[in-house]
């Protein structure tokens, strides 16, 4: 696992004093997405599909502190929509990093090399870019229809890790992809340099152009098997170690659809970052009158059935790390032998 | 209709084949602009982004086409809602880069054979 020090201790140290104040439900990443306007229409997405006032619309930068303070969660993602179109990002950053927050600013890259160039953002260890990378050159030009996003991509990963960023990627793997060329995959984004890579399985949004492509939970534990069953050493995954294990098939989860809360132009989603059953004006609102019980796989909603997506399952196996001592073992001996 | 169909154009008529609350949450579910016809007839185009029907008096939420809002509505001063506006989410855009790939693919001669 890649994940700072510094990083892991307030993560750790926030879940405990949540386990230790009783709270059932707590966050641990709040999903921020100031916008939905994107550069790109990827064939998987269901995120940016609105009409043009919608897609005109920003989050002001008080608007995301204020969901920020509501959710205390240490870490915030910021996605979107493609978050370099947002006119504050610089701002939006620099206040979060402010308040010792830990951002993943989750981009395509398209725009980054001329924000660095224009020094919108500092490098900070609190700071990284999530780059999304869905494979080699032929796999993610095809899964973000559009040639040529790969190679500048790649240059502007260069370019951060040049002025000391911190990067890593974040790879969506739909059915089809070939164990083999993802192995590859890792392989480059290691030798680029990138501090660690974030997979998950795409979820099936119904809205998503592309409805054939989607993992079903079987094929994504026998998929995940192959690409992860004999990992590399040099390999370095910025995520739970007990969550590859579960996308291997090797553990059984249920979601946690409060672990990633989201908040975005309407308001905090119900239930989770992927599913859209309504808006809470509120974070408190939100945790206390959503149905949580409807959601997850135990639930037998069907929107859950196949869903393996790291929103929901990677907070379960963080919650696992810390409230076992066979879930904390297990992480440390994953970590330390990096054997999944 | 089938939940895959798009629901662009559809003009439902509240009544014995179609209640309101079914319209409302196809409305909510609807990635395009519609058009709320109120009890008194007047009309609010925009976007539905949330319904609320758990509550003593349930509600819609709606920006309207200019993006201002949210405007609330109660499910009891809607007569109907028509579908309006464009289906964002009809995939034409991914439609159209599949159309290109494949054009691509033949002219260079590369087309895969359909299980490789």
């Amino acid at each position: 696992m890649s994940v700072p020090l510094s990083q892991m201790w307030a993560v750790a140290s926030y879940v405990v004093k949540q386990r230790l104040a009783g709270r059932a439900r707590y966050p641990l990443v709040l999903m921020l997405e100031p916008l939905f306007r994107c550069n790109l229409a990827c064939a998987g997405c269901g995120k940016i599909q609105y009409p043009a006032q919608i897609l005109r619309k920003d989050l002001t930068v008080e608007q995301c502190l204020r969901a920020v303070e509501e959710c205390g969660a240490p870490i915030v993602s910021i996605p979107g929509g493609e978050p370099l179109m947002y006119p504050e990002i610089g701002r939006l950053v620099q206040e979060l990093v402010a308040r010792k927050k830990y951002v993943y600013l989750c981009t395509n890259a398209l725009l980054l090399r001329e924000k660095l160039d224009a020094d919108v953002f500092a490098p900070s260890k609190y700071l990284s870019f999530s780059i999304h990378m869905d494979g080699l050159r032929e796999e993610h030009d095809e899964a973000v229809c559009r040639d040529g996003v790969y190679d500048e991509a790649v240059e502007a990963i260069r370019a951060a890790l040049r002025r000391g960023f911190r990067v890593t990627t974040n790879t969506t793997l739909f059915d089809g992809a070939n164990p083999l060329r993802t192995r590859e995959f890792f392989d480059t984004m290691m030798d680029l340099g990138v501090e660690g890579m974030m997979i998950s399985p795409g979820y099936s949004y119904a809205k998503a152009p592309d409805q054939e492509h989607f993992l079903r939970r079987q094929r994504a534990h026998e998929l995940f098997s192959r690409i992860l069953s004999s990992p590399k050493r040099r390999w370095k995954f910025n995520q739970s170690p007990l969550f590859l294990q579960f996308l291997m098939g090797k553990r059984d989860y249920e979601c946690t659809p409060w672990g990633n809360p989201t908040y975005n132009v309407f308001g905090w989603q119900r239930p989770c970052y992927l599913l859209q059953e309504g808006y809470a004006a509120t974070f408190q609102e939100l945790i206390e009158t959503t149905k949580w019980e409807h959601y997850g796989r135990k639930s037998g909603n069907d929107k859950c059935r196949d869903c393996m997506v790291h929103c929901g399952y990677e907070p379960t196996a963080v919650n696992h790390t810390f409230s076992s001592w066979r879930g904390f073992r297990d992480t440390v001996a994953a970590t330390l032998t990096g054997r999944f | 209709m089938k939940d895959t169909e798009s629901l662009e154009g559809w003009v439902p008529e509240i009544g014995d084949r179609v209640t309101l609350e079914e319209v409302i949450e196809r409305a909510f579910d609807y990635r395009g602009n519609v058009t709320v016809v109120r009890a008194d007839g007047a009309r609010l185009e925009g976007y539905v982004f949330n319904r609320n029907r758990d509550v003593p008096v349930p509600f819609i939420q709606v920006f309207d086409r200019a993006g201002a809002g949210p405007y609330d509505i109660l499910y009891s001063d809607i007569r109907t809602i028509l579908f309006t506006g464009k289906d964002t989410a009809a995939g034409g855009s991914y439609a159209a880069w599949l159309r290109a790939k494949e054009g691509s693919k033949q002219r260079s001669g590369t087309t895969p054979a359909p299980d490789a």
